[in-house]
């Protein structure tokens, strides 16, 4: 909602307050203002000047060369206006000045004559349409007056925006309202006198079938009119509001709602059938109405219509129909201010996709007490600037008329509210001071009575809310509450994700975050099949795009789309990690099933942004994803050892189709799958415009969680020296030498503290096929320092045992 | 035997002047102090040859030598260890990169979150998350919403059935805790939300932070308590505070809360557009209309709630210009938090 300082103070005193203050009094009030813009500020530095002498251009017939007076001096220009002449006042735009459009006069040479200066019209001011001649301002200004003064031009535009709650303030007359709250002025009426029209002997009939959507209904008729612009203060005005002018008639009723907050619409009232308005909702055979704009709109049986006697002349409240509509042939208009139900103009706007600054009043509500005064202004103004002649009567039904709310207002409960005291006698002053009227009912007690403008109020809380911000939310103090302490249970997947946050990134990865909503395509770049469950998928109904319209089932996607696009940007060595959720559909009118998942991606260089010097050429593999994910496991407390729950196994029935057959290890807790690791496959990659080898692991965290977790329990140190043991070990070239080591660890011999591979060899010496695991094994006791002999014993043991249970044999050379 | 012990003193002292590094010292060491094989040892172990007068002065000389090696000894090693000796190294180039292990960090809206939730923690408040998609009856109806109200155009709400919804605010968690707990209680419910808008100040996806606490006699100075307390914590500066009258259905009285521009301080700026303040966090009382649906009774319990977007927090704190930064994913960006 814009207006202007000009307009307020039609209808209250801003003295004291500059434009900037009035805004923050208003924002302050609840009002935010949005902007506050100087009207015509290019036309300060334009000045008033006086033509002295007007002769031919020597070299061109249509231009003349003009003496001019700016006040302090007199300077020659040139001027092609039809309408200059000597002694005529009119604006000056001297060099260096700009224009509104933005062209900068220069000093100029036309046709070989000097030229000090413009002499503009009023629209080279942006004043008006008017391009017929340089502008003819009134005589009695002195020439070298500032423009913008001169005109008494000088005015500022407020903008608010406007809470849905406010309608009231949806005019400057209601904006004037809040003003004089804290001015203390009066707030001037709309219309001095109220003419009471009686709809006797009108010769013509209004009637209301639904008096529920319609609780009130006034019409009068004007004749005599002369369609034509309307006055320049007024195109002014509403130009400054951001209201097209078009001609008197409309730029009248458009006027009048932006000043009182009322709606109005003009019929052509000779297209009206036998002369009547009826209020109602669509017969049966009604299907259509075309409206001004040319459109043809379909009815519903709750679409509230005005209509004349046989059919539909406009969409009530929201649009006038074109069967009525005013034109030049009009010689006598219906001038309508109605109250309509908010709810059903919403439907009806909303259905149609047809919003207008009347329906938006209409659907957060019209003061039903506003539709006669309104009409008054708008029939003054027409018989003022137009030459009407109104009819002495007309129709003004009421229907709905209700007696005014009276809510309850304790003062106790204020006080609680509020966390201070208000004195009563303040508390009245207030209120009173928008137009509420307080009566006490007890020592503590008011009531208070609403005005139909108020239609947001209804409850003791909207009074609380009315006084605390009248009173200033700035002066209620800063208090801490009071309130019994209590622990609060944790949200353990909020804590595991923590904690995976803290491992991941210790590990050199960085958290992504991706959009819930991705595009179907990404089920089809991720090869799953036909028949996956995850491309079964919750589709929005109204997507922005097609890119964001089903919920993700799947985080890698979001990820790889990540890497495609570092890679753009030249970074192609990356670690990225992101714990989100995927959405996997129930039943049709059921709420979604929301797992909790986490994804991790590698791809590059295994040091990330480190030095070069120091890492160059460490390509990342398939170990490093491994590692990455034993080592958060093992510190979220779900080790993958021997013994332990959580197991990593190639298991062709967990197979991804996104992850490269043969490197893609299914995660496992008993006979849970939580998740997979893997390279991702190549024609992915492909899909996703990637070029270099990716690495991933995804668990679901909804069955991590359920796991239980290792507890931190403390191994006593051992206070005794270890001892190791090498050994290497020829098995066949596919043979997994991992499983050696849980091979060591599944003997449970005593003394073994750890065993590692620290070499895998394949070539010569060896014969093809083979390859040599070597391997060390460490020993130690908690109780003695461990003799040659006793660690001999259990390594032959633990090599013998080893050698039977996988079919190796002793490489050579290295015979423990 | 005197004779040897002193050649001996002299030939250490002159010996351990010509250490120059640790090494050296410790070969020194070794040579003449060592357990084993030292050369002092193999004296001391003579002194049992000598005449019984003239041991315990032999002795006593000896011990002296040794306390004077010793000391010498010591105060060589402390020169190496304080690097005064004038020995040094082999040549390291001391100018060359670091060598580490690099880390990742979290996303920036993590840590906000994070930070935000932290803060309320220890005023007491517990954290709850609600599902992302959510039924209308939760986001709309129960928050004082209903059908074809007005304020609904506020939210640009992408719908999965006419009843089903993403979340367009964290709101829905205060009516489904509020259904199921009796006050006192104290919850902040951090999560993403989603609206129907995108352009250079807005994505579709984002996160808030919605809190509340209800309990007897709660007031508006309460709220205005507990939000300059997480103010003062989150920008870790006291910055003013501007409550301002607004609406919001399910909060009345409702108040936008503005803080003293952190880029300029209030003075006026392009991030604060000229204002001195900026906006960035919503709140009110908890209308009674929400109450009552719950159950509770609003003459005698009353709250406040009060929600933040953390994007917009996470802007102001790390000066990022760009909402849209931080769903790229881009490692530069990342990086730098």
């Amino acid at each position: 909602m814009k207006c202007t300082v000009s307009w307020l103070k039609q209808f209250t005193s801003t003295e004291g307050f500059t434009p900037a203050q009035l805004a923050d009094r208003l924002t302050m009030l609840g009002l935010e203002v949005d902007s506050v813009e100087e009207l015509y500020p290019a036309l300060d530095a334009l000045i008033t000047a006086r033509v002295m002498t007007v002769d031919k251009h020597p070299n061109a017939d249509k231009l003349s060369l003009c003496q001019v007076d700016t006040g302090s001096e007199q300077i020659q220009v040139v001027c092609g206006a039809p309408n200059v002449r000597a002694g005529m006042i009119s604006a000056l735009a001297r060099p260096g000045v700009s224009l509104p459009d933005g062209t900068k006069i220069k000093k100029a040479k036309v046709r070989g004559i000097e030229s000090a200066g413009m002499l503009c019209s009023a629209r080279e001011l942006g004043l008006s349409a008017d391009h017929s001649g340089i502008m003819d301002l009134d005589q009695q200004l002195e020439p070298g007056l500032p423009l913008r003064k001169a005109l008494q031009l000088a005015d500022t535009v407020i903008e608010v925006d406007l809470t849905p709650n406010r309608p009231d303030c949806a005019s400057v007359r209601g904006i004037a309202r809040e003003i004089s709250s804290f001015t203390g002025s009066a707030l001037q009426p709309l219309v001095a006198k109220v003419t009471t029209l009686t709809g006797k002997d009108t010769g013509y009939s209004v009637t209301i079938e639904e008096p529920t959507l319609c609780p009130r209904y006034a019409a009068r008729k004007l004749t005599g009119f002369q369609i034509g612009p309307s006055p320049l203060w007024m195109q002014q005005r509403l130009a400054a509001v951001g209201m097209r002018p078009i001609n008197n008639l409309v730029d009248i009723t458009n006027y009048v709602m932006l000043e009182s907050g009322q709606p109005l619409h003009a019929f052509d009232f000779d297209t009206l059938k036998d002369h009547a308005i009826v209020v109602r909702r669509p017969r049966a055979d009604e299907k259509e109405l075309v409206t001004l704009d040319g459109s043809s709109r379909s009815l519903e049986a709750d679409t509230l219509l005005i209509c004349d006697a046989e059919k539909p002349v406009a969409l009530a409240g929201v649009m006038g129909g074109l069967n009525s509509e005013i034109t030049a042939k009009t010689t006598s208009v219906l001038l309508e201010s109605a109250c309509f139900d908010p709810l059903s103009i919403r439907r009806t706007a909303r259905r149609l996709g047809l919003p207008s600054e009347a329906s938006y009043r209409f659907e957060r509500g019209v003061d039903p007490d506003l539709a006669d005064k309104a009409l008054q202004r708008a029939v003054d103004l027409m018989v003022e600037l137009t030459g009407a002649q109104a009819d002495p009567d007309g129709h003004d039904l009421y229907p709905g008329k209700k007696p005014l709310l009276a809510v309850p207002l304790r003062m106790g409960r204020l006080k609680t509210l509020l966390g201070m005291e208000i004195p009563q006698d303040e508390v009245i002053r207030l209120l009173s001071s928008i137009g509420f009227v307080l009566t006490q009912t007890s020592a503590d007690q008011f009531e208070v009575l609403v005005p139909s403008f108020r239609v947001d109020i209804e409850r003791e809380i909207d009074m609380v809310e009315e006084v605390a911000r009248l009173i200033g939310f700035d002066t209620i103090p800063a208090t801490q509450p009071l309130i019994r302490m209590a622990s609060a249970a944790e949200d353990p997947m909020r804590r595991l994700c923590q904690d995976i946050g803290r491992n991941m990134t210790s590990q050199g990865f960085y958290e992504a975050i991706n959009y819930s909503f991705v595009p179907t395509a990404h089920h089809d770049m991720c090869k799953l099949a036909m028949d996956d469950s995850r491309r079964k998928t919750i589709r929005l109904l109204n997507p922005l795009t097609d890119e964001q319209s089903v919920l993700r089932t799947l985080l890698l996607p979001g990820l790889l789309e990540n890497i495609h696009r570092n890679n753009n940007f030249q970074r192609s060595d990356i670690r990225l990690y992101e714990t989100g959720k995927i959405f996997l559909p129930k039943g049709k009118e059921e709420l979604p099933q929301e797992r909790m998942q986490l994804c991790a991606v590698l791809s590059g260089q295994r040091y990330p942004a480190a030095a070069p010097l120091y890492f160059a050429g460490q390509k990342s593999e398939f170990a490093d994803i491994k590692g990455a994910l034993l080592q958060l496991l093992w510190h979220l407390g779900y080790p993958v050892n021997q013994g332990s729950s959580v197991s990593l196994k190639v298991d062709s029935s967990a197979q991804q189709p996104y992850a490269m057959a043969g490197s893609c290890l299914a995660i496992h807790a008993g006979p849970t799958l939580l998740g997979c690791l893997g390279a991702v496959d190549q024609a992915v990659l492909k899909a996703f415009a990637i070029k270099q080898p990716v690495y991933f692991f995804e668990i679901d965290l909804e069955q991590l969680l359920s796991l239980p977790r290792r507890e931190k329990q403390f191994t006593p140190l051992s206070r005794y020296p270890s001892t190791s043991r090498d050994i290497s070990l020829l098995v066949p070239e596919s043979f997994a030498a991992g499983d050696l080591l849980s091979g060591i660890l599944a003997q449970n011999q005593k003394y073994v503290e750890a065993a590692d591979i620290f070499d895998v060899y394949q070539g010569v010496p060896l014969s093809s096929g083979e390859k040599s695991v070597s391997l060390s094994i460490t020993y130690r006791s908690l109780d003695s320092t461990l003799d040659d002999a006793s660690v001999d014993k259990i390594h032959n043991k633990i090599v013998r045992a080893l050698m039977q249970q996988f079919n190796a044999r002793y490489r050579e050379g290295f015979d423990a | 035997m005197e004779t040897q012990l002193r050649a001996l003193q002299q030939e250490a002292l002159d010996a351990l002047e010509q250490t120059r590094d640790h090494a050296s010292l410790e070969s020194f060491r070794v040579t003449y102090l060592g357990r084993k094989g030292g050369r002092l040892t193999a004296i001391l172990r003579q002194l049992g040859t000598a005449s019984p007068e003239e041991r315990p002065r032999l002795g006593q000389l000896a011990n002296e030598i040794k306390t004077e090696i010793e000391r010498c000894f010591d105060q060589r090693k402390e020169q190496f260890a304080t690097g005064a000796s004038g020995a040094s190294s082999p040549m390291v180039d001391l100018s060359l990169p670091g060598r580490y292990v690099p880390f990742g960090s979290r996303h920036p809206i993590s840590q906000v979150m994070d930070e935000i939730c932290a803060i309320f923690e220890g005023l007491g408040f517990a954290v709850a998350e609600g599902p992302d998609v959510e039924t209308d009856f939760y986001n709309f109806e129960a928050l004082n919403l209903p059908q074809h109200h007005p304020a609904r155009d506020m939210h640009d709400t992408f719908y999965v059935t006419d009843s089903i919804l993403l979340r367009t605010h964290t709101s829905p968690m205060q009516a489904r805790i509020m259904e199921t707990q009796d006050p006192p209680l104290r919850y902040i419910s951090p999560g993403k939300v989603y609206r129907r808008d995108s352009d250079i100040t807005h994505t579709p996806m984002f996160h808030q932070v919605e809190g509340f606490l209800v309990d007897r006699d709660v007031s508006f100075a309460d709220l205005k308590g507990v939000l300059t307390s997480f103010s003062q914590r989150m920008f870790e500066r006291d910055l003013a505070l501007r409550f301002r009258p607004s609406f919001f259905p399910f909060t009345e009285p409702s108040a936008e809360v503005d803080i003293a521009c952190v880029i300029c301080n209030g003075t006026g700026c392009r991030v604060c557009k000229q204002t001195g303040w900026l906006e960035i966090l919503g709140s009110g009382l908890i209308d009674p209309a929400v109450l009552v649906q719950v159950g509770y009774d609003p003459d005698v319990y009353s709250g406040f709630a009060f929600g933040m977007g953390v994007e917009r927090i996470a802007m102001l704190k790390y000066g990022i210009d760009d909402i849209r930064l931080y769903y790229e994913n881009d490692l530069r960006f990342l990086s730098q938090f």
